[in-house]
């Protein structure tokens, strides 16, 4: 496998606050890649910094080998916040990113709606998003993510605003979209069950500065079900990462 | 249907209360008809003038309508540049307030004095009113688009222009209408300073002050409710177009013939 991401060296300060100390990260193509850590520890703004929203006070970020320091349009990119507009309908908000960079094409309506149909909201491609659940909105703000061409998708608690059910069927859900798209992902969470249920690279982070304590190669294999969650490597991945967030259990 | 009667209903109902309140005070104080008339002699007033009264109703009508156009028209051009450009909303606010502060009968005459007996100082006193509401509401909408989602734009990559079109436009439209409907409800109070103003001796506002100087109570109250039913018939209006421009707010779909034209242009 190659590698799609390489961060070396990169850090942010705000005012005197370090949001991210010096920081390597390399990503395999294809990979999907979490990263744990409590909030307040820099992952959003890790995120920002691929996505260039902010530029690193230092070092460099690197996509197939080519800088993107502080430049956009490279990545695709999800928050908890779905960010659908409400005065468009489905089928318009998957093609936003078409309405917001170019002219748009008969050939994005149509990917629109083989996506929308493939994953089960084709009777709601002329429905405004008010009308939609919070799983289907987030459903709707992914296809929008990949419908877009980038190899890389940044997704930043995509499933943090979540009823637990509804979470179990979304990441079920991401799984499979993941393997067919062939995208490489990178995803941010607080629940440390979903970054294993999900990714191969299990990532921890701490605050103060903000910087990666650890990188755990996850050994669960794939396909993954329900019974996943209860093997022995699942949990002793899970102690691992809990011992790092929480420190030492307190009996 | 039954949303039909309510929404339509009880405005009439309401409308209907007031006149027979209106009624009864006038009939149970046995209040003079010089001093007040009862509805219907101020109804038949209406009537029995129209064809004095509809030529100079239809002045005010274009006073208010042109008048709330050109106000509408400054409002939002003044509220995109003072949203977009920080110097210039920190440069005009306090002219803004200023605006407003100065009472608008006292500017209807000196307009008068500059523009002359026509049309055009009624106007300016009109757009003087309807522009204000309309740039403060522009200026909140657009400043209060949701950052994360401009982020969004500037992750893909997409340029000022195309953003300010598809996200700030569109996320300003429910604050730009309720910057127009106040606009809307207070133009004809600007029309009707501005004829009293003008005093050309043939519109509406001096219709009323020459019934008054006669006694003729009942056109008075006559020509008042001509005036109100311009202001309200308005502000209808625009809300129609409301209701028009922001389908999501009320609909679980796009109307049909909105997507033919959308699938007809993308196709082209
Ligand atoms: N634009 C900013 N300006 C100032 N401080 C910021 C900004 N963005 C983030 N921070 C600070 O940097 C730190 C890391 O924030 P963030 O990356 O959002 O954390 P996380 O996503 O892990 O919760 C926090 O202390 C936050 O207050
Ligand atoms: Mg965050």
């Amino acid at each position: 496998m190659s590698t799609l991401l390489s961060l070396t060296g990169v850090s942010k300060t705000f005012a005197d606050k370090v949001a991210v100390a010096p920081t390597d990260l390399t990503i395999e193509e294809g990979s999907f890649v979490s990263i744990v850590g409590p909030s307040g520890c820099g992952k959003s703004t890790l995120f920002n910094l691929v996505a260039g929203l902010l530029a690193p006070d230092a070092g460099s970020i690197a996509l197939n080998g080519e800088s993107i320091i502080g430049s956009t349009g490279h990545v695709g990119y999800m928050l908890q916040k779905d960010l659908l507009v409400p005065w468009r309908t489905v089928r318009d908000n998957i093609m936003m990113v078409a309405h917001l960079t170019r002219r748009v094409r008969i050939e994005d309506r149509d990917q629109a709606e083989v996506l929308a149909n493939r994953y089960g909201l084709g009777e709601f491609l002329d429905h405004y998003p008010q009308a939609l659940s919070g799983g289907m909105r987030q459903r709707v703000a992914f296809m929008r993510t990949l419908v877009t061409p980038h190899p890389l998708l940044l997704l930043d608690e995509p499933f943090g605003a979540l009823d637990a059910q509804t979470r179990l069927d979304m990441q079920r859900w991401l799984l499979e979209v993941w393997k067919e798209s062939g995208r490489t992902v990178l995803f941010i969470t607080h629940d440390v069950d979903e970054s294993i249920f999900l990714s191969d690279r299990v990532i921890v982070m701490s605050p103060r500065p903000g910087r990666i304590v650890a990188d755990f190669t996850n050994p669960l294999p794939r396909p993954r079900n329900f019974d996943s969650l209860t093997t022995m490597e699942f949990v002793a991945l899970k102690a691992q990462i809990m011992k790092l967030l929480y420190g030492e259990s307190h009996e | 249907m039954n949303k039909v009667l309510r929404n339509l209903g009880i405005p009439i109902l309401s409308i209907v209360l007031l006149l027979l309140t209106w009624q009864a005070i006038v009939v149970g104080f046995h209040v003079d008809s010089f001093i007040a008339p009862r509805p219907l002699a101020a109804i038949a007033s209406i009537t029995g003038n129209w064809s004095t009264l509809w030529p100079l109703l239809l002045g005010t009508i274009r006073e208010t309508v042109y008048g709330f156009f050109c106000g509408a028209i400054l409002g939002i051009s003044l509220g995109v540049v003072m949203a977009k450009v920080r110097f210039i909303q920190k440069l005009i606010y306090p002219l803004l307030v200023l605006s407003q502060a100065v009472p608008i009968i006292a500017l209807a005459t000196p307009l008068v004095l500059i523009f002359g007996l026509t049309i055009r100082p009624i106007i300016i006193v009109v757009a003087w009113i309807v522009f204000f509401p309309v740039t403060v509401s522009i200026v909140d909408g657009l400043s209060h688009v949701d950052p994360d989602l401009l982020n969004l734009a500037k992750v893909y990559g997409a340029g000022k222009f195309r953003t300010f079109w598809q996200i700030e436009v569109p996320a300003s439209v429910s604050p730009l209408f309720s910057g127009l409907k106040i606009g809307a409800t207070y133009a004809v109070t600007g029309a009707i300073i501005g004829e009293l103003a003008s005093s050309t001796g043939s519109n509406l506002a001096e219709f009323q002050q020459h019934a008054n100087a006669n006694f003729n109570t009942a056109a008075v109250y006559g020509s008042t409710i001509l005036m109100t039913i311009v202001g309200i018939s308005w502000f209808l209006l625009v809300v129609a177009c409301e209701i028009w421009a922001t389908p999501w707010l009320r609909r679980s779909t796009a109307r049909r013939r909105r997507l033919r034209l959308r699938q007809a242009v993308a196709k082209r």
